[in-house]
């Protein structure tokens, strides 16, 4: 009997717990704890699964990122002792030109990626194409039979051909053999020209396509035995110009990976706001519990309760709900995690892409992190709550602004940031900034707080009783206040970036602003295409020679580009942040900044328009002394001066010249503008192409596009096409970051619907006392309604503010364009501010304002 | 005077004193009192005058400044607040004027709760037993919140003796009800209290009320004084013609004594 005794004694506390939590449940009371916990849990997760799953299809999943073991990249063809040496040391190779190029069919033309691949390409991976739209296998191929090509499939939508047609490319007609499904080594970037388009290497020169000056792109692959190829790597690296990158699959794999991550660490760092909302909402609501169960406490500590077994209550009721949250959480985050590989499935299949333990672990600590650090403290204080309180009545004890209890919130709060940034000291900034911009808006709101109760005393009576009870409870306001205001600033931010910034920034350019670039034009084109824009008046901006080459050093100190530590060449094997910034440091030292690119180089002998010298001299006409001009960004991000000695490799020519005069541009002009102007002597020798910049009104494309045909050489690019380009990418960034304003709004509306529920009991008290003086219905629904619109619209009206200074860095700095003042905006983020939290203010106090009079003053007095 | 030798509580020079700033505010002057077993004892006075106080001193939920007092020849007043609440689970049962319900958790369940930390095995059923007793058979699973006050005080009532106390500290109990139901509350604890021969310590400003008991101390400004048989008819009379019309008054002074005692204990 006794042993039976103590069994069930062991488990009571448990059977109480488990009732307590039932009801709790039931009555709703957990909810918003549970809400926020679910809302940071599954953000997290899907977050964290999703780009996880991305990086998995994109990089650990490709076979080879590369199609080759080792990749030689360079803007010239190889020198053949280098082929030589990697055939006798029984490696395989193949060759691959990239260049963008326009493609033709019949009135149609499209640019595009082309890909010209030998017979041996790819080396490591699958290239994979369908030879028919119907056919549900792909094959794996080499390259393209000479006089065909395979070409993705929009090439068949765009040029409105088929399988079987004949496209140009160049001068050279090729007949589409098939449609390409899968590139080993396609690439990532965010610009690219067109659909790809990818033709047998052999038939590269039939398209005279490869002139002088022409942006080309000559990669040799290597596979073969590892001894060999590191035999053949030992050779080859001391080899390697600046104009030169060697890299292996891993080289492009971390390139490409630190891209996923930095995208990746942006939408985790951005959607901490929403989790730290969350965070909050759980603080809110589990310090009002807290208060709420103080009488339970006390009443089972006074019949006899020990704090023990009141404290295995609570931790087993808070471990509970803490299970079942974040299991929620769990499964919510898997069902956002599969509408975003829904989502994205027409560009990538993720299907095939495991999920890791990583956004399981990530997500789980997060929930936990939520549950434990911002609700130890209420909790605590609750299980410490003293029988005596049955006697002498139940105080809400206001806790302490600042004190030891907000350790482990600030903590986890670190914590978290760190988890998503892995940054020490980022995280450390993001914690200072988030707590400086809340001080601001703090600051702010309450002024306008202040400053409506002011004017409240003279409006009518709900708008006096709302504005009083907004200003008595400024310090609970402030948390939704911060919150809706940042999440209003974002949203209005975007509509305005793409509703007016970028029409606003193509407006301001006057009529003849040139609208196409033609590029890769010969010496004896230059003629035929002058006399048909003089013809038929087309503003252009004349014709400039480019040539390619690389800054390799300044004042005989050889430069270093940003990205050199992809290199496996000059990379050590240290990782990480640390490492790159120690190598960096090193450095320094030794070489110099350089630009990270190949530039285009051109020759003047007079100075361009929208170009203005701000230090130096133009050089005189005739002056054959070698010499160059400097943009002035440029020159101030790599420290050069005037006189400073510039070396510039072309090819395999190198040559080193002074700096006699340093620029000021106009980049926004959409002129035609270089970085580097030398005067004739210096470039002359050298072979190249043109580059001009038409404007082509509307009613001369026809014309113009037809006349240009007769050129397949030359790549056009219409900068509308360009702008289109742009558009899309801001309208994918957009989806991502309104996703997480959706969520920062939800978890706003949360820490709201908390503070609404904590202030209840007073809200109550405050309603049946104005009922009892004789205030009618309709008075208290305004008051409390007009109460949560002043809110709402004090945030739109900070979040208006914010937008328009973001705005106006954004069009100064960014744009280069004058400030404009976005007033309709004003009014969308005060309106829609003001409709948002007055709704989910009226909806969390609708049970309240339907009492009736006697049953508010009963539960009250 | 006693009705039994054994003295189930005995309390010896007990004072209570709190800090107020630099100011000793004493609450009970020195006393003694001693309550045999079975008996019912009424603590009357008016509000402030220490009897609520006296009364979280002997049932355990608070310790005094000096002195000593022996719940079952249990020393409290060296006892921490572990060991006190194992007295409180194992002796004591509470009626409270603001009955103190758990409102997330149903009349029977609250009527279960002393039973279940006293360890007994037959919690439901005790519960269920007792809740008929107290005429609400039909409302075990509902909520404090769907009862009436009366209905309420009833629970409490039943989860007082639930677990079979030695002793049942009743604090103003029909204090919150009007006149009928809270005659209706006197009569079941009585009647219970017979019934399971409980010892009881009442503490009311209702002096018909505190007639009902064998035995009435009476506290006035933190002293306490036993008064003669006559005193306590007379009261009693007295009380008869001016209970009903001072039962609103008395709830509120009650209260304003509540908030009035707030900072003096702890």
């Amino acid at each position: 009997m006794m042993s039976s005794a103590n069994q069930k004694a062991s488990t009571m506390w448990f059977t109480q717990s488990l009732r307590l939590l039932h009801h709790e449940l039931r009555r709703g009371e957990l909810t918003i704890i549970f809400l926020a916990i679910v809302l940071a849990v599954a953000t997290v997760f899907s977050l964290t699964g999703f780009s996880g799953q991305i990086k998995h299809a994109i990089v650990a999943n490709s076979t080879n990122t590369i199609g080759a073991d080792r990749v030689l990249r360079m803007s010239s063809e190889v020198d053949l002792s280098i082929i030589e040496k990697s055939q006798s040391l029984a490696l395989k190779s193949a060759r691959k030109i990239e260049t963008e190029s326009m493609a033709f069919a019949g009135d149609n033309m499209l640019l595009s990626e082309l890909d010209a691949v030998s017979e041996t390409y790819p080396l490591r991976g699958e290239l994979r194409i369908k030879t028919s739209l119907t056919q549900s296998e792909s094959m794996v191929v080499n390259a393209p039979k000479q006089g065909s090509v395979w070409v993705e499939p929009s090439v068949l939508s765009r040029l409105d051909v088929n399988i079987g047609d004949i496209i140009e490319i160049g001068v050279a007609p090729l007949t589409i053999a098939g449609i390409v499904t899968d590139i080993p080594d396609r690439s990532y970037r965010a610009f690219i020209a067109g659909p790809t388009v990818i033709l047998n290497i052999a038939d590269m020169p039939k398209t005279e396509l490869i002139q002088p000056g022409s942006r080309i792109t000559y990669k040799y692959l290597f596979a073969g035995e590892t001894d060999a190829i590191e035999t053949f790597e030992t050779w080859i690296k001391p080899q390697i110009n600046e104009s030169q990158r060697w890299y292996d699959a891993k080289a492009a794999q971390n390139r490409l990976s630190r891209i996923l991550d930095t995208a990746e660490k942006f939408l985790s760092l951005a959607s901490m706001l929403g989790i730290v909302l969350a965070a909050v909402a759980v603080a809110v609501a589990s310090r009002r519990y807290g208060q709420r169960h103080q009488s339970t406490v006390s009443i089972f500590k006074a019949l006899g309760a020990s704090i023990s077994h009141v404290r295995k209550l609570y931790c087993l009721h808070w471990t509970l709900l803490s299970c079942l949250s974040i299991a929620t959480g769990l499964v919510v985050g898997y069902g956002l995690l599969l509408l975003g590989v829904n989502a994205i499935a027409s560009y990538l299949s993720l299907a095939d892409a495991p999920l890791t333990f990583v956004p399981f672990l990530t997500a789980i600590f997060t929930g936990l992190l939520c549950a434990i650090a911002f609700a130890i403290h209420p909790i605590m204080t609750l299980v410490k709550s003293s029988p005596l309180n049955v006697i002498r009545g139940f105080s809400q004890d206001k806790v302490a602004r600042f004190g030891l209890h907000q350790l482990p919130p600030i903590l986890a709060l670190f914590l978290l940031l760190f988890i998503f940034s892995q940054d020490l000291v980022m995280s450390a900034a993001l914690l200072l900034g988030g707590v400086v911009v809340s001080f601001i808006l703090l600051l702010l709101g309450r002024g306008l707080m202040s400053a409506g109760r002011s004017v409240g005393t003279k409006a009518g009576k709900s708008w006096h009783l709302a504005l009083a009870n907004l200003k008595r409870r400024a310090s609970e306001n402030s948390v939704q206040l911060v919150s809706f205001t940042i999440a209003i600033k974002l949203l209005l931010l975007i509509t305005v970036m793409k509703s007016s910034i970028l029409s606003e920034w193509e407006q301001q350019f006057p009529e003849d602003t040139p609208n196409h670039y033609l590029i890769n034009i010969t010496q004896n084109q230059i003629d035929p295409l002058k006399t048909f824009a003089e013809e038929n008046n087309i503003a252009n901006q004349g014709f400039y020679h480019v040539y390619r080459g690389r800054l390799s050093a300044i004042n005989g100190i050889k430069t270093v580009d940003e990205d050199d530590h992809d290199k496996p060449a000059q990379s050590d094997e240290k990782s990480g942040n640390q490492a790159k910034q120690e190598t960096k440091k090193t450095e320094q030292k030794k070489s110099r900044q350089g630009m990270g690119r190949e530039l285009g180089l051109t020759w003047r002998t007079e100075l361009p328009e929208e170009n203005e010298i701000i230090a130096g001299q133009w050089w005189q006409v005739g002056d054959e002394k070698p010499q160059v001009s400097i943009e002035s960004n440029i020159a101030e991000r790599l420290e050069v001066e005037l006189g400073d000695d510039l070396t510039f490799t072309l090819g395999s020519d190198e040559f080193t010249v002074p700096v006699t005069s340093i620029r000021k541009v106009n980049w926004q002009s959409r002129q035609l503008n270089f970085i580097m102007v030398f005067n004739q002597s210096v470039l002359e020798q050298f072979p190249t192409t043109s580059i001009s910049a038409w404007s082509i009104l509307d009613k001369d494309r026809d014309l113009v596009y037809r006349f240009l045909a007769n050129f397949p050489t030359i790549t056009v690019m219409d900068f509308a096409a360009i702008m289109a380009q742009l558009n899309s990418i801001i309208e994918q960034v957009t989806v991502a970051i309104q996703l997480i304003l959706i969520l920062v709004v939800l978890a706003g509306s949360l820490v709201l619907i908390a503070q609404v529920q904590a202030s209840m009991e007073e809200r109550e008290r405050e309603l049946a006392i104005l009922r009892t003086l004789g205030a009618k219905g309709s008075l208290l629904r305004n008051s409390v309604l007009y109460e949560f619109v002043a809110l709402g619209a004090i945030a739109g009206l900070m979040a208006s503010i914010g937008m328009e200074i973001a705005v106006y860095i954004l069009q100064s700095q960014v744009f280069n364009m004058p400030g404009s003042f976005h007033f309709q905006y004003w009014l969308l983020g005060i309106g829609a501010g003001a409709f948002f939290v007055g709704t989910i203010g009226m909806l969390s106090c609708w049970r309240l304002l339907k009492l009736s009079s006697v049953t508010l003053i009963r539960r009250t007095m | 005077m006693h009705v039994n030798s054994e003295n189930i509580l005995s309390v010896k020079d007990l004072t209570k004193s709190v800090q107020v700033e630099d100011k000793t505010l004493v609450l009970l002057q020195p006393l003694n009192l001693t309550v045999a077993a079975g008996e019912s004892i009424a603590v009357v006075g008016s509000s402030g005058s220490g009897k609520t106080t006296l009364l979280s001193i002997l049932a355990g939920l608070d310790l005094p400044s000096s002195g000593q007092v022996y719940l079952k020849n249990k020393p409290l007043h060296q006892f921490n607040e572990e060991q006190r609440s194992q007295v409180r689970a194992q002796h004591v049962g509470f009626i409270f004027q603001q009955f103190l319900l758990i409102n997330s958790l149903t009349a029977l369940e609250n009527v279960m709760l002393p039973a279940e930390l006293a360890n007994l095995t037959d919690a439901r059923a005790r519960g269920e037993a007792l809740l008929e007793q107290v005429g609400l058979a039909d409302r075990l699973d509902h909520y404090p919140s769907q009862l009436s006050g009366g209905e309420q005080q009833r629970v409490a009532i039943a989860r007082a003796f639930i677990a079979k106390p030695d002793i049942l500290f009743a604090d103003e109990p029909t204090g919150n009800l009007d006149s009928k139901t809270g005659q209706h509350i006197t009569d079941l604890i009585f009647d219970l209290n017979a019934k399971e021969g409980t010892t009881l310590v009442l503490v009311t400003h209702d002096a018909k009320l505190a007639a009902r008991c064998q035995r009435q101390v009476e506290m006035d400004s933190g002293v306490l004084t036993e008064p003669t048989v006559e005193q306590v008819s007379n009261n009693a009379k007295t009380s008869n013609v001016e209970s009903t019309k001072t039962q609103h008054h008395d709830v509120e002074t009650q209260n304003s004594a509540a908030q009035a005692t707030t900072p003096q204990v702890g």
